[in-house]
C-alpha cells in the first residue's frame, strides 16, 4: 500500500520543483498587485520585501539567524518560544496553489486553509525540517496529521501537541492548560538545549509587548480609516517573517508616514470570522472594489495576530509561564471555545463602532460557520447591518461575491 | 515624562508617606481620624489612624467623666470626620496613602527583584482568608466595651494596636533608637510574633498585611457612601486575567464578573492597577461619584508592559 502510494525520488523532487514554482508565482502575482497600488507607502517596502523573501521558515532563519518553529493557530505562548530561542513562524496558510495540491483522499468539503497548510507541508521542504507544535483547536487541525499521514506517507508530523481545553471559564481547563504550557516550556527546553529561565522570559514578554504597543497604535490608526484592509492584513501577516523587533520598529517608522485621516466616514464595516492569509487576498479586494472600508476586524491573522500585553508584573519563572498561559488561553477569542459568549458580546461591543459587520466563513470552516448564525441575530437585533460571506481560495465566485458586496454596500448607505 | 497613573500613584504613596510619618515635625497634623495606618506610635506624625480613635470611642469606660460634654462632642466629631474623609476618598486610602502599604510595597518590590514566587496568592486561600478582616474588626469592637464595664484588665484598652505590626514597624522610620527602645520595652508579647509572621509575609505575599486589615473591613463597612467605585463593562471584558495578575490583592473577581456593573469587591484597595493593565478600551473604569477617573484602554495597557 504505501510502496504503490510512494513516487519515485526524482519524480517527487520534480513534483516539489514545480510546485513551490506555482506557489512563488502566486506569491509573486499578488505581491505585484500590492507594489502597484497608488495608495502605497514608502514604509510599506519594508513589508512587501518580507513577503517577496519568501513565505516560508528558511527565509526567515537566513534573515534572523535564529532557528525557526512551526505554528499553526493563535494559542501557543509566542513569547515562551522566543525564550527558547526560536522564532515562532505561524504556517502561511493563504495559498490556493498548495491548496490545489491537495487532489484526492480528503473529505469534499475541507476547509480550504487546511488543504493550504497540507498542501505546504508535503511539498515545502523547509517546513518539514522544522520543529512543529501544534494546538488541538478545531477538527481540522486535530485531524490534519492523520490526513496528512494517509496522502503523504512521509509527510511532516507534528513535534509537540498542545490540548487546548475547550472550557476556558473552568478552573479544570484552565488547570489543565497551564500544565500543558509547562510541558510546552520542557518541550521547548529540550528541543533547544537551553533552559527557559525567568530574564529570558521577562525579555520576550517585554519585545511581544512592544510589538503589541506598535501593533495596538496601527490598529488605532486603521480605525480612523488611514490604513485600507489589504494593507492592514499584508502588515500583520508579516509578523511572522522577521525578528519583532525589526518588525516592530518598522511598524513605529511607518505609523507617523501614514495620512492623516483618508477616506470617507461612512461604509466602515468591522470584518468577522475565518482568517485571511497571503496570498489569497480575494475577498479584502473585491471589498474595496465595492466600495466599502474595512477599518476593525477580528481575525486570528490580523486583529488578533497575538494576543500581547500580558501583565508581567510578577517576575518568579512560574507566576511568568502562568500569566503567558493565562493570557493565551482565558482571553482567547478563537470560537472553538465552548464557553464563548465573551466572544459574541466583544464583538456586539464593538460593532457599534462601525455601520455593518461581514462575516467571512471559508467552506468547511465549522467553527465560524457555526457562530455566523448565532451573531447574525444577536446583530440584527442591535439594528446593525450584517453580510455573510462564504468563499474559498477559487475564483470562480468572484463576480458573485461583488454583486453581494454592492448590494450590502446600497444598505450602509441607507444607515 | 507622560504621566501615567503608576507614575501618579506611587508619587501619592511617598509625599503621603512623608506627610503622614513626618508632617507633624513640620506643624502639619491631619487629626485623629485618618482613614489608613498614620501610625500615632511614629514620634511627629503627621495624624492619626482612626482604629486608635475607634478604640478610644469604644473603650470610653476608661475614662467615664469624659463621656459628657465637650470630650462627647470631640468624640462624635471625630467619627464625622472619619466618615467625611472615607467618603471622599474611599480605598484610595489603602491604594495610594497608607504609609504601612507603601512599606508593603517595598517588600513585594524585593520579592520580584529576586524573582521569588509571590505565595499565598490562590483564589482558594485568598477566599478562606476574606473574613480575617472582619474578625479582627470585629475584635476591635468587642473588647474595648468589656474594659469599660469590668470584664477585662485596663491593658486590653487599646487590644488592636497592642497587635498591630504597623505600631512595631512604623516607628522605626523615626530613626530614634531611645524611643523606639522605650515603645517596644511596652510591647505585649504577641506583637513580635505577629510582627516576624507580617514580615515574612509581606515578602511572600504582595499587601500582605491588607488581607488582615481591619481598616480596609471598616472602610467596606462604608461603602454606600463612598464615592469611588470600580466598574466594569461585561460586553468588553475578553477574560484574559490580566486584572488578577496585577492586582496586589489576587481579585480574580473582577476578571470572572459577567453580569454586575460594580466589581469593586471587599479586599479592593482601589490601587488602579487591574484598569491599567486591562487591554480592552473601556472595561474597566475607576469613577468618583460618576466621573471616570480613569478608564481602562488598549494604548495604555500596551504602553505598560513594555520594559521587562
Amino acid at each position: 500500500m504505501t510502496t504503490q502510494n510512494t513516487p519515485a525520488p526524482d519524480r517527487v523532487a520534480d513534483r516539489k520543483r514545480r510546485n513551490a514554482a506555482r506557489i512563488a508565482g502566486e506569491v509573486e502575482r499578488e505581491l505585484q498587485s500590492l507594489r502597484g497600488r497608488e495608495d502605497r507607502l514608502a514604509g510599506y517596502d519594508y513589508f512587501l520585501d518580507l513577503l517577496a523573501g519568501g513565505i516560508h521558515p528558511g527565509a526567515v532563519e537566513r534573515r534572523t539567524g535564529m532557528p525557526a518553529l512551526n505554528l499553526l493557530c493563535i494559542q501557543a505562548p509566542l513569547e515562551l518560544i522566543h525564550a527558547a530561542g526560536f522564532l515562532p513562524f505561524k504556517i502561511f496558510s493563504g495559498s490556493h496553489a498548495a491548496d490545489a495540491l491537495n487532489a484526492g483522499g480528503l473529505p469534499a468539503l475541507t476547509c480550504p486553509l487546511l488543504r493550504s497548510v497540507q498542501g505546504l507541508l508535503q511539498f515545502e521542504d523547509s517546513l518539514a525540517r522544522r520543529p512543529w507544535v501544534l494546538p488541538t483547536t478545531c477538527d481540522w487541525i486535530v485531524k490534519l496529521p492523520e490526513m496528512l499521514r494517509s496522502t503523504c506517507p512521509d509527510a511532516k508530523m507534528p513535534d509537540h501537541w498542545l490540548e487546548l481545553p475547550h472550557l476556558k471559564e473552568t478552573d479544570a481547563g484552565r488547570e489543565h492548560w497551564r500544565d500543558e504550557v509547562f510541558r510546552l516550556k520542557k518541550f521547548l527546553e529540550n528541543a533547544s538545549g537551553r533552559r527557559i529561565g525567568r530574564k529570558d522570559l521577562a525579555r520576550s514578554i517585554a519585545t511581544y509587548s512592544r510589538a503589541w504597543e506598535a501593533l495596538s497604535r496601527l490598529e488605532a490608526r486603521r480605525q480612523a480609516g488611514a490604513i485600507p484592509f489589504v494593507w492592514f492584513l499584508a502588515l500583520a501577516n508579516t509578523f511572522f517573517l522577521d525578528a519583532p523587533e525589526r518588525w516592530t520598529a518598522s511598524v513605529d517608522a511607518l505609523i507617523p508616514t501614514l495620512p492623516d485621516n483618508a477616506g470617507r466616514k461612512e461604509g466602515r464595516i468591522f470584518f468577522a470570522g475565518s482568517p485571511v492569509y497571503f496570498p489569497n487576498f480575494k475577498l479584502p479586494r473585491l471589498i474595496e472594489e465595492a466600495g466599502i472600508a474595512v477599518t476593525g476586524d477580528d481575525l486570528c491573522s490580523s486583529g488578533r495576530i497575538f494576543p500581547g500585553g500580558v501583565s508581567a508584573d510578577a517576575a518568579s519563572e512560574h507566576e511568568l509561564v502562568a500569566a503567558l498561559a493565562q493570557r493565551y488561553h482565558q482571553g482567547c477569542l478563537c470560537p472553538v471555545f465552548a464557553d464563548n459568549d465573551r466572544r459574541v458580546h466583544n464583538i456586539l461591543a464593538v460593532a457599534g463602532n462601525f455601520s455593518g459587520v461581514l462575516f467571512h466563513v471559508l467552506k468547511g470552516c465549522h467553527p465560524y460557520d457555526l457562530e455566523s448564525h448565532s451573531l447574525e441575530n444577536a446583530l440584527k437585533r442591535q439594528g446593525l447591518k450584517f453580510i455573510r460571506l462564504e468563499t474559498d481560495y477559487t475564483a470562480e465566485d468572484s463576480r458573485n461575491l461583488l454583486t453581494r458586496l454592492e448590494a450590502f454596500r446600497q444598505t450602509l448607505g441607507e444607515a | 515624562m507622560v504621566i501615567t497613573v503608576r507614575r501618579l500613584r506611587t508619587t501619592a504613596q511617598y509625599v503621603s508617606f512623608i506627610v503622614l510619618m513626618y508632617g507633624g515635625r513640620f506643624g502639619v497634623n491631619l487629626g485623629s481620624a485618618v482613614p489608613c495606618f498614620a501610625c500615632p506610635f511614629v514620634r511627629g506624625c503627621g495624624g492619626q489612624c482612626y482604629l486608635l480613635g475607634v478604640q478610644g470611642v469604644l473603650g470610653f469606660g476608661m475614662n467615664l467623666e469624659s463621656l459628657t460634654g465637650a470630650p462627647l462632642f470631640s468624640a462624635l466629631g471625630w467619627v464625622a470626620v472619619f466618615i467625611i474623609l472615607t467618603a471622599l476618598l474611599g480605598k484610595i486610602w489603602c491604594g495610594w496613602v497608607c504609609p504601612f502599604g507603601l512599606v508593603q510595597d517595598w517588600f513585594s518590590l524585593l520579592r520580584r527583584k529576586l524573582g521569588v514566587r509571590e505565595r499565598m496568592a490562590s483564589e482558594k486561600t485568598l477566599r478562606l482568608l476574606s473574613p480575617a478582616k472582619y474578625i479582627l474588626l470585629g475584635y476591635i469592637a468587642v473588647l474595648p466595651p468589656l474594659v469599660t464595664v469590668g470584664l477585662l484588665p485596663s491593658s486590653f484598652y487599646l487590644p488592636f494596636c497592642n497587635i498591630c505590626p504597623g505600631k512595631a514597624l512604623l516607628p522605626l522610620f523615626t530613626l530614634d533608637g531611645e524611643y523606639v527602645a522605650v515603645l517596644y520595652s511596652t510591647f505585649w508579647t504577641a506583637l513580635p510574633a505577629v510582627t516576624a509572621i507580617t514580615l515574612v509575609g509581606m515578602f511572600f505575599k504582595d499587601r500582605f498585611f491588607c488581607v488582615f486589615c481591619p481598616m480596609l473591613a471598616l472602610i467596606h463597612l462604608l461603602k454606600p457612601v463612598t464615592a469611588i467605585r470600580l466598574l466594569k463593562d461585561n460586553d468588553s471584558c475578553v477574560g484574559c486575567g490580566n486584572c488578577t495578575r496585577a492586582c496586589p490583592m489576587g481579585i480574580s473577581g473582577v476578571s470572572r464578573e459577567r453580569e454586575r456593573f460594580d466589581v469593586q469587591f471587599d479586599s479592593c484597595l482601589d490601587c488602579a492597577r487591574c484598569a491599567e493593565s486591562c487591554p480592552s478600551d473601556g472595561a474597566l473604569r475607576l469613577n468618583w461619584h460618576r466621573r471616570t477617573l480613569f478608564s481602562s484602554s488598549r494604548l495604555y495597557a500596551s504602553r505598560r508592559f513594555r520594559k521587562p
